[in-house]
């Protein structure tokens, strides 16, 4: 490091209640705000193959009330106390949070709790957030240009059904799924010891503890659920696939490559070498293609972070009458090169630069706090990795990012997904 | 059963009070106003650069050009090409971004403190030394103008084009876009002038907010920003819109679309208004959030939409109030029905004291939450600023907030609620909708997604 640059380091405390529910708390008074993430350890990873969607569809259902909360109720009790919420449903996991106002923790405990004891499930509102679902599905996927590239190419990189389907799910097996459905998953996976939660913000840490105990302490352990497979062979499932996109206006494409584990020594050195390749105006693709040779509109790239298997991708809408293919060898040269001469001395001092402004900024806020925490705590049972994450992604040398970039990109393995349009005119 | 100890909501801890501090606000000899928010908690500073300028200001027959201008800002200056510069600001870990709105153009940086000065010095040379190189422009354009045909697959962006042109009518808010010709004509020679005359000390304002010390920043922003020569700004005339006369509908025709893209608005409030917090409190109750009454009835009660909303629109010189959600085609109708009663509703019923608390809790509480970031705070204190707010602002806000009552919000929602005017906008499949809509509407225009008019 040529910076001497160190963080204080959060304070964290992690304790386990009885039933085996995973506590973690990062006390930071700076502002009068409290945020809590709880954590479920089930994503679409833990889906059956004929009830895609379901662990999203779940996610909705844990909003519709709970033996002392009305339907709709939770919206209302945060709001009317000053505070936001949401919950999201990934490959990984299923999270749901809050921020509040610091006097206020006591009431997103008691929320958090009560539908973690006693989700209420009925079939009206199951019929209900079926539709609120499908519309999302529409709104996101169906009805966007480029809306369903994602799904598409996941399919292609991985094998294994649990790393590959999608988790907005399939409109049939959305409509295939039934109260006693819900029920079931709820028993298996929303219990105690299938998950954590976070505190971070203003409050004093025993007191916390003492609400989490009350409010979530008596509340019944489950077996553990069954163990899933998310192995995959290192070759893709699918190498290309021609895809008619009714609403996109241009062409565009898709790579996708799979790469090793998130927190492993080689999924780091690939999150850094996407950021030399396609992060922020300065990067060696968006200088070659939208600026050298000005021949794309738009160029993004992002790592999707997994337990198992994980990805990384490159996309590229051209511009109109450019040939796709010459852009591509375009990146692959790059990927070539980086993979010969590895990073520059000065790539090298930006990524250094971008990872303390970024792990500085994330402190900010106590939500973004909240949900790192509950990931380490979660996925590695060690939320002081937050603490030490920093100093990992830096001592990653330019050798690291050259031989990672050499074995995982610079390869024929990779998904190539061509997006054609295929609208009037 | 085990017995629970608690079968309602717990009361709250002991309140914990919040303060922002007000910052200190300098003028510098040539006019520029530097307002500096000192916060310690993280090595982290934001900058922004704030002109009162914006793509309203376009000159005649140059729609664009303001837009133009701010995104070149940083594409080659007097000391280096567009990529050295990428780089320079890229190599801190640094971002800068320029951009302009419709009544502003707005210059922002961010970075950890320890690189303030290299982001104050990167800031001043593209503002100062932009050169707008040919090549850059040209590339600009092109972009632009695929841009604009891209943008033409966004159902969201097709709505707010109809609406703002049923809306404002005449008004410069009414057009939300250059047209590919405007782009074109874009030259060298319009945006050298236009940055002369429009990004002057005289119309500016600098904000920092962050991890620094006031009086050793002063002179560092004197020895960037203090040679900058300050020029008469021509005055911006404002004209006001007119409200419509009755229910135009206006479908933009998306040919096997799986949704319906609703928008509904009429004219209310400039950002300045008295008005501002009653209309505030009103819009909470009525759909600003997930448990405000249009998401509770068309979403939670009726499943048509993942999302139903309203929204206030309150700009400089004028503002809107809309309601929008994206529902299936088969109950497009349906979904205008439920909008327009409680459209309705809110105009003749007063609101509950629960209701009216809930919604005031909830914009006071979140007050805290939406400046726990420097981002989010520096947001607020720009806005203050750009828009000529109190001085004390952010100090009451929750003061002002807490003293509506449901006389205010009825008041508000019969001055600016008004279903008998509203703009309809309806993009989807014009086949499937038209039917379903024609008897909300006493207007029907149908348009293609290239904004061209085809019934």
């Amino acid at each position: 490091m040529s910076h001497s640059f160190r963080l204080p380091p959060l304070e964290i405390q992690e304790h386990t209640l009885e039933n085996g529910l995973r506590v973690v708390l990062n006390k930071d008074n700076a502002i009068p705000v409290v945020s809590i993430a709880v954590y479920y350890n089930v994503g679409s990873r833990n889906e059956r193959d004929d009830r895609t969607g379901f662990a999203h569809l779940f996610e909705h259902m844990m909003f519709q009330g709970s033996e002392n909360v009305p339907k709709a109720g939770h919206f209302q009790y945060v709001m009317k106390a000053g505070g936001t919420m949401n919950g999201t449903t990934s490959s990984e996991r299923t999270n749901y949070y809050e921020t509040l106002p610091a006097d206020q923790l006591p009431l997103g405990l008691w929320l958090e709790s009560d539908r973690m004891r006693s989700l209420a499930v009925t079939q009206e509102n199951l019929d209900n957030q079926r539709e609120a679902v499908k519309e999302e599905k529409r709104l996101r996927y169906d009805n966007q240009p480029y809306g369903q590239i994602f799904d598409l190419i996941n399919e292609m990189i991985y094998k294994n059904f649990a790393n590959s389907h999608s988790t907005i799910g399939s409109m049939e097996h959305l409509d295939a799924a039934s109260v006693d459905d819900i029920r079931d998953f709820f028993r298996v996976y929303y219990a105690p010891n299938n998950a954590v939660i976070s505190i971070s913000g203003a409050f004093d840490p025993a007191e916390a503890l003492a609400l989490v105990d009350r409010y979530f302490g008596d509340i019944p352990a489950q077996p553990v659920p069954p163990v899933i497979d998310v192995s995959e062979p290192s070759e893709v499932a699918l190498n290309y696939r021609e895809w008619h996109d009714p609403l996109a206006p241009f062409p565009a494409f898709l790579i996708g490559w799979k790469i090793p584990a998130r927190r492993t020594p080689e999924f780091y050195a690939l999150y850094l070498a996407g950021k030399i390749l396609y992060d922020g105006d300065s990067s060696r693709l968006y200088q070659k293609l939208v600026k050298g040779d000005e021949s794309v509109i738009q160029l993004f790239g992002f790592t999707d972070e997994r337990r198992g298997p994980s990805s990384i991708f490159v996309g590229a809408i051209p511009k109109p009458e450019r040939d796709l293919s010459q852009i591509r060898e375009v990146i692959m040269d790059e990927i070539h090169d980086l993979a010969a001469h590895g990073p520059t001395a000065e790539e090298m001092e930006k990524i250094e630069n971008q990872l303390i402004n970024d792990a500085v900024r994330m402190r900010q806020s106590s939500m973004t706090r909240a949900q790192a925490i509950a990931e380490f705590a979660l996925y590695d049972g060690d939320a002081h990795l937050i603490n030490t994450e920093l100093e990992e992604l830096l001592a990653v040398t330019a050798e690291q990012i050259r031989y990672a970039v050499g074995t995982y990109l610079n390869t024929e393995n990779r998904a190539l997904l061509d997006v054609v349009p295929a609208g009037r005119g | 059963m085990i017995e629970l100890p608690l079968k309602s909501p717990p009361p709250p801890l002991s309140p914990v009070t919040f303060d922002v501090a007000r910052p200190t606000v300098t003028e510098l000899s040539n006019g520029l106003k530097v307002i500096v928010f000192e916060n310690q908690r993280l090595p982290l500073v934001n900058v922004r650069l704030g002109f009162f300028s914006g793509d309203v200001h376009d000159p005649n027959g140059h729609t664009g050009l303001t837009s133009a201008m701010a995104s070149l800002l940083g594409e080659g200056t007097e000391n280096y090409s567009s990529r050295q510069f990428a780089a320079k600001i890229e190599r801190l870990g640094a971002s800068i971004g320029s951009s302009s709105s419709d009544d502003f153009t707005t210059l922002s940086g961010s970075s950890l403190s320890l690189y303030l000065n290299e982001l104050l010095e990167l800031l001043a040379e593209m503002l100062l030394r932009p050169s707008f190189p040919e090549d850059e422009l040209d590339l600009y354009r092109r972009n632009t103008v695929d841009h604009l045909k891209f943008q033409r697959s966004q159902p969201p962006f097709l709505a707010n084009e109809q609406a703002s042109r049923l809306i404002y009518g005449n008004h410069p808010y009414s057009v939300v876009s250059p047209t590919p010709a405007d782009i074109e004509s874009i030259g060298r020679e319009h945006l050298v002038k236009l940055h002369r005359e429009r990004l002057v000390p005289n119309n500016a304002i600098l904000l920092v907010v962050g991890d620094v010390e006031t009086r050793d920043l002063i002179p560092e922003i004197e020895e960037r920003f203090g040679q900058w020569q300050p020029r008469p700004i021509p005055d911006h005339v404002a004209t006001e819109p007119v409200p419509a006369a009755g229910r135009t509908l206006a479908i933009v025709d998306r040919p096997g679309s799986a949704q319906s893209n609703i928008l509904l608005g009429n004219l209310a409030i400039r950002r300045t208004d008295p008005d501002y917090f009653r209309l505030l409190v009103m819009n909470q109750v009525l759909g600003a959030g997930a448990s405000s009454r249009v998401f509770m009835n068309l979403r939670e009660e009726k499943g048509y939409t993942y999302g139903a909303y309203t929204r206030i629109n309150a700009r400089l010189l004028a503002g809107d109030l809309e309601a929008t959600a994206e529902v299936r085609n088969d109950v497009t109708g349906d979904s205008l029905r439920e909008f327009y009663y409680e459209l309705e509703r809110i105009r003749t019923d007063r609101v509950g004291d629960d209701e009216l608390n809930d919604a005031k809790n909830f914009l006071t509480g979140v007050f805290p939450i939406r400046v726990e970031t420097q981002e989010g705070l520096t947001g607020m204190l720009f806005n203050q600023y750009l828009y000529g707010l109190d001085e004390d602002y952010l100090q009451t806000y929750r003061e002002k907030i807490a003293a509506v009552t449901s006389d205010d919000v009825l008041e508000a929602a019969r001055k600016y609620v008004r279903p008998d005017e509203m703009a309809m906008v309806i993009v989807g499949d014009a086949e499937a909708v038209r039917p379903q809509a024609a008897g909300f509407a006493e207007h029907i225009e149908i348009f293609d997604t290239d904004g061209s008019k085809i019934g």
